[in-house]
């Protein structure tokens, strides 16, 4: 099953950040990652268990076992995604909690076994692929850019479900997987800071304010760009950019890149037709001219 | 109504609330917690709004402030960012401590519209935003597949759990 995943692309990036999906694709195609897509997919429950912690449970064990039932683990591009079918694939290791779901699933023809593993894209990249994997398949100069990392929350926390591969007070994998493309990491005060996309849809402006401070750290250190690994910290820190920048009086104007938009760029992808990079905001012209 | 800064009325005190909330195991260990604020000192969303307070709830749920508990916005502005359980040294979750109250408040018509609402899509289509016209077309112009846009089999499910008949609160 090694190199072979079920692509669990969630709600947002399909619909609002197609690139990072589209980027996503194009990388694995090249580095050697099979990515198959089913179709039954539906939401991964990060949402509901603010209202029924049962309800985005078994949501979650949905997902696991159509999964399951094509022998396949799971990689995640959202962060929260991660994170959640984590957690879940986790608590469904015990017996009782299981039989307690599959006994609602059976309503709908489903059974969970407990086989499903998760992983996020960034970490089958980092153990699949390797960072001398990457090395190897990067053949444009990113050397002159400063790239600040952002891991989001879910890719290290709960410490349980990333089974040791970083550590969530002084995590090191995605400046590693930036470095590995050429591109300089950096290190800045606030790089624990959460994108305040879960609060989001609660209060605007206290997820702003956590925006605002994480960019005001980063203007003053002038990095060429963002590089993180979830959606919907891009949203927060690039689509909602602008907003935070008019409401607080600022003028931010930091790229952000996911992940594979960066590998790809390193890669000698297309940075329109292969990695979407046009439909980044803000925009990353500025970014590409540096890189000629 | 305020979470904290008014008197504290004994009379208003569940003493059966705590033992309401540990009755979910994501919330058992809630007793623990010995109040030294290294959640509080952690939270980011404490760090910009200090009414927003993981000590102070984790305090009010142990005393019995159910109704304060239970009606105040303030429980649903988390960002699930997990850093109060990660370091807090009693080994609470106060993670799962704010979901079993949130869960709790939603049943009793608490719930802002947002989470609601994204339930009830989840249950139509599948997944929260599948049918808005612009995506669609977006992602035929990139040429990734087409989504397939059925939430009837999650409703089908989710449904056994009552979620389908929670209502969220009224506007403000």
């Amino acid at each position: 099953m090694m190199n072979r995943y079920a692509l669990f692309l969630g709600c947002t990036t399909p619909t609002r950040v197609p690139q990072y999906e589209l980027s996503a694709r194009w990388i694995c195609k090249r580095l050697g990652i099979e990515l198959v897509d089913i179709e039954d997919f539906v939401c991964c429950g990060a949402n509901q268990i603010n209202i029924s912690i049962e309800a985005g449970l078994l949501l979650s064990a949905m997902n696991l076992a159509y999964a399951e039932a094509q022998d396949l683990d799971i990689v995640t591009l959202c962060a929260a995604c991660f994170g959640v079918l984590a957690e879940a694939a986790e608590k469904l290791k015990n017996e009782e909690v299981r039989e307690g779901v599959n006994r609602k699933l059976s309503k709908i023809g489903l059974e969970y076994h407990g086989k499903t593993k998760v992983k996020h894209i960034s970490r089958v990249i980092y153990e699949d692929v390797g960072l001398d994997g990457i090395r190897k398949a990067a053949k444009r100069d990113l050397s002159k850019l400063r790239a600040a990392p952002h891991y989001g929350c879910h890719y290290l926390k709960p410490r349980s479900v990333s089974e040791g591969f970083d550590e969530p007070d002084n995590p090191k994998t995605l400046h590693q997987l930036i470095s590995a493309t050429g591109a300089k990491p950096i290190e800045y005060e606030t790089l624990d800071y959460c994108c305040g996309g879960k609060a989001f849809p609660v209060s605007e402006d206290l997820a702003h304010s956590l925006v605002a401070k994480k960019l005001d750290n980063l203007r003053d250190r002038e990095v060429d760009c963002m590089v993180l690994q979830c959606q919907t910290c891009y949203l927060m820190y690039g689509a909602q950019q602008e907003k935070v920048s008019k409401k607080f009086n600022k003028q931010y104007s930091i790229p952000v890149l996911l992940y594979p938009q960066l590998l790809g760029l390193a890669m000698g992808a297309d940075p329109v037709a292969h990695l979407g990079l046009n439909l980044n905001m803000p925009l990353v012209d500025r970014l590409l001219d540096k890189i000629g | 109504m305020k979470l904290h800064s008014e008197p504290v009325r004994t009379a208003e005190l569940d003493p059966n609330f705590k033992f309401e909330v540990m009755s979910h195991e994501a919330a058992r260990d809630v007793t623990a917690c010995f109040s030294c604020g290294t959640c509080t000192a952690g939270c980011p969303i404490h760090e910009i709004f200090p009414e927003y307070d993981p000590r102070k709830m984790a305090r009010m749920v142990n005393l019995g402030m159910r109704k304060r508990v239970l009606s105040s916005p303030y429980i649903w502005y988390c960002a699930t960012c997990h850093t109060c359980e990660e370091h807090c040294p009693q080994n609470v979750k106060f993670f799962n401590v704010l979901n079993v109250l949130k869960n709790m408040a939603a049943k009793e018509g608490y719930a802002p519209p947002s989470w609601v609402n994204q339930t009830k899509q989840v249950m139509k289509t599948g997944i929260v935003f599948a049918t808005e016209e612009a995506w669609i077309k977006k992602r035929e112009e990139l040429s990734l597949r087409p989504l397939k846009g059925d939430g009837k089999e999650a409703a089908k499910l989710i449904q056994l759990t009552d979620v389908d008949k929670i209502e969220p609160r009224a506007q403000s």
